[in-house]
């Protein structure tokens, strides 16, 4: 255990981190350019928070016991799927930077908003939340957040051969023509902005316990800018892209912990030199020294045949 | 599994296919009444009015400028007409988006090509399937899709058989040769089971034996398929080889609509070719 002791946090971290790139990578699977994860992890984190400590709470609590997580874990996505519905329809009719700069706007809102509303405790925060499952130690969150992952990658890759996914990868390759065969791009693209929403809304509330505290350093800019990077560094057109730029990413401050301040020299260089040489990200790269197995037709002899059918 | 078969009595296309209104041979399918798109000072299409009847191939040409592909464009909803109407089967579908026209069976190809290239030959023609089938995000995850998805990819191979490209299932469509994009392009536009196909410029890239194949084969498709075809093409001898009528374009106007003989030998669309 000394190991776990030792770097279990970190690991916890990495998954975690990974997650919120993931969260980016929905909307992009429709050619959407979203920052707007750092606001929806900040409001799930604040909702599981408020959910965990407020009195007016409490009654919850002892019903509930333990399942009170779960519970804000659905109440969080509930709440970020809505939100993400009422931004994403008016958003996303802006297209690539404009876009970008837009989630940028929300998610500095949603920061303001939770530095001034009593709610949300202000500049303070909301502290002393409870551990989840009653976790003594912070390795534990591992059995949280591995099994979210699974599950995600298990939802990215069935939704990749799933006539949605398809209808995505349609509109970011050419939303036009996409259009014109019968795809309706406005409500795809929503499709996937809340998807991503509702991912990083329930990664902020698993995160609140796990980080003890929330308060309005949760959502901001520089988020959005870090998770921004774990797509590019990890390669934003592959699951794995993101999960590896964010696992990789939330790990380099850490493992550069003995260089003191030029870690965050090295870390931007890293960003230079990956952009500069990966324009694919890491995956990307990888992904071109593998060959892909051509389609398999089917063996069809179900087809009907001429004047078989009724 | 080629021939008139490919989407009748299919399970899928039972209540999905586009809605089809009862149209005997020879009735109108398209109607066009004072369409006008206007891009600031610009008249791109000017008052333009015609039908085009069930079942045949109807020919657009004029000089280049003339409006031809802002005409298709204003028909299949990509660019909404300034003023005049469009109807299809007797129902206006003036302005509307271009997934519900070509839900309600208008396919079309692009001058341009526009397939979605970094994606495979056999990937482009099942994205084109979208409207014609309908499971959501929950029958996707759940695996409850797999009827449709074994129609759909059955449905693709037969397409790109037809258009002789299930050898190359698996490539890039950016890396096709310009032609196999052009006839991937109407395998993709065949995907989304028009009754009416537009065409804009198929022959443009294409050497002369092709320009010879590829009139038996919209002439095929047309008889398979049961469609009316719009077809937009600049070499004059394929497009009097080809089309049943033809309408000519010229700074935006219509000049001309008949056969394709008498369209040759009018004096308007003389001037308009050679310069007046």
């Amino acid at each position: 255990m000394d190991f776990l002791q030792t770097y279990g946090f970190l690991i916890v971290t990495m998954l975690q981190q990974g997650l919120l790139g993931l969260s980016l990578y929905f909307p992009l699977m429709a050619g959407q350019l979203s920052l707007a994860s750092p606001g929806f992890y900040a409001l799930g984190g604040y909702i599981a928070a408020i959910m965990l400590t407020a009195p007016q709470f409490a009654g919850w609590r002892d019903a509930l016991g333990s399942w009170i997580f779960p519970v804000t874990w659905l109440f969080s996505a509930l709440a970020s799927a809505v939100l993400g519905v009422i931004v994403g329809v008016p958003a996303l009719r802006l297209r690539g930077i404009y876009l970008a700069l837009a989630t940028i706007a929300f998610v500095q809102i949603l920061q303001v908003l939770s530095l001034n509303l009593s709610i949300t405790g202000g500049a303070v925060g909301l502290f002393a939340i409870p551990q989840a499952f009653g976790f003594v130690d912070r390795w534990q969150y591992i059995w949280i957040f591995l099994p979210t992952v699974i599950v995600v990658l298990l939802f990215a890759h069935r939704l990749q051969g799933s006539r949605v996914g398809r209808a995505f990868r349609a509109i970011r390759e050419d939303e036009l023509a996409a259009d014109a065969m019968g795809i309706p791009p406005t409500r795809y693209k929503v499709l996937a902005f809340v998807i991503g929403a509702v991912l990083a809304g329930v990664v902020g509330a698993m995160s609140a316990p796990f980080l003890n505290t929330w308060n309005a350093r949760q959502g901001t800019f520089d988020a959005s800018i870090a998770f921004l990077a774990y797509t590019l560094i990890g390669g934003s057109r592959s699951m794995w892209g993101p999960l590896l730029g964010g696992a990789l990413l939330a790990s380099l401050p850490e493992l550069l912990r003995s260089l003191a301040d030029w870690r965050l020299v090295i870390n931007g260089l890293v960003l230079v030199v990956a952009s500069l040489y990966l324009p694919q990200g890491i995956v990307g790269a990888l992904g071109r020294l593998r060959r892909k197995a051509p389609p398999q037709r089917p063996v069809t002899p179900s087809t009907p045949a001429l004047g078989d059918t009724p | 599994m080629t021939g008139p078969d490919l989407f009748k009595g299919h399970v899928l296309s039972k209540g999905h296919a586009a809605p089809s209104v009862p149209m005997s041979a020879g009735q109108q399918v398209l109607q066009a009444s004072g369409l006008t798109r206007r891009f600031g000072g610009l008249i791109a299409v000017n008052n333009v009015s015609f039908e085009v009847r069930r079942g045949e191939i109807f020919g657009l040409i004029g000089p280049n400028g003339a409006g031809k592909t802002t005409l298709f464009n204003l028909m299949t909803g990509l660019t909404p007409p300034s003023s005049g109407t469009l109807t299809f089967g007797g129902q206006d579908i003036t302005g509307f988006a271009p997934h519900r026209v070509a839900g309600l069976g208008i396919g079309r190809t692009f001058q341009n090509i526009r397939l979605f290239k970094v994606l495979s030959a056999l990937e482009n023609v099942k994205i084109a399937q979208h409207a014609r089938t309908h499971a959501g995000l929950t029958q996707g995850l759940t695996g409850r899709d797999r009827a449709e998805e074994r129609l759909v990819d059955e449905r693709a191979w037969a397409l790109l058989d037809l258009v002789g490209l299930a050898g190359r299932a698996g490539e890039e469509a950016g890396n096709f040769s310009y032609g196999d994009q052009r006839r991937l392009e109407i395998a993709r536009a065949l995907a989304t089971q028009p009754q009416v196909l537009l065409l804009d410029e198929p022959a443009a890239g294409m050497n002369t034996s092709e320009k010879g194949e590829l009139t038996s084969f919209i002439r095929r498709v047309r008889g398979e398929y049961d469609l009316t075809v719009m077809v937009i093409e600049h070499h004059v001898p394929l497009v009097m080889n080809l089309c049943d009528r033809v309408a000519v374009l010229n700074f935006g106007e219509l000049i001309a609509v008949g056969d394709p003989a008498s369209v040759q030998k009018d004096p308007k669309v003389i001037e308009a070719y050679l310069g007046g």
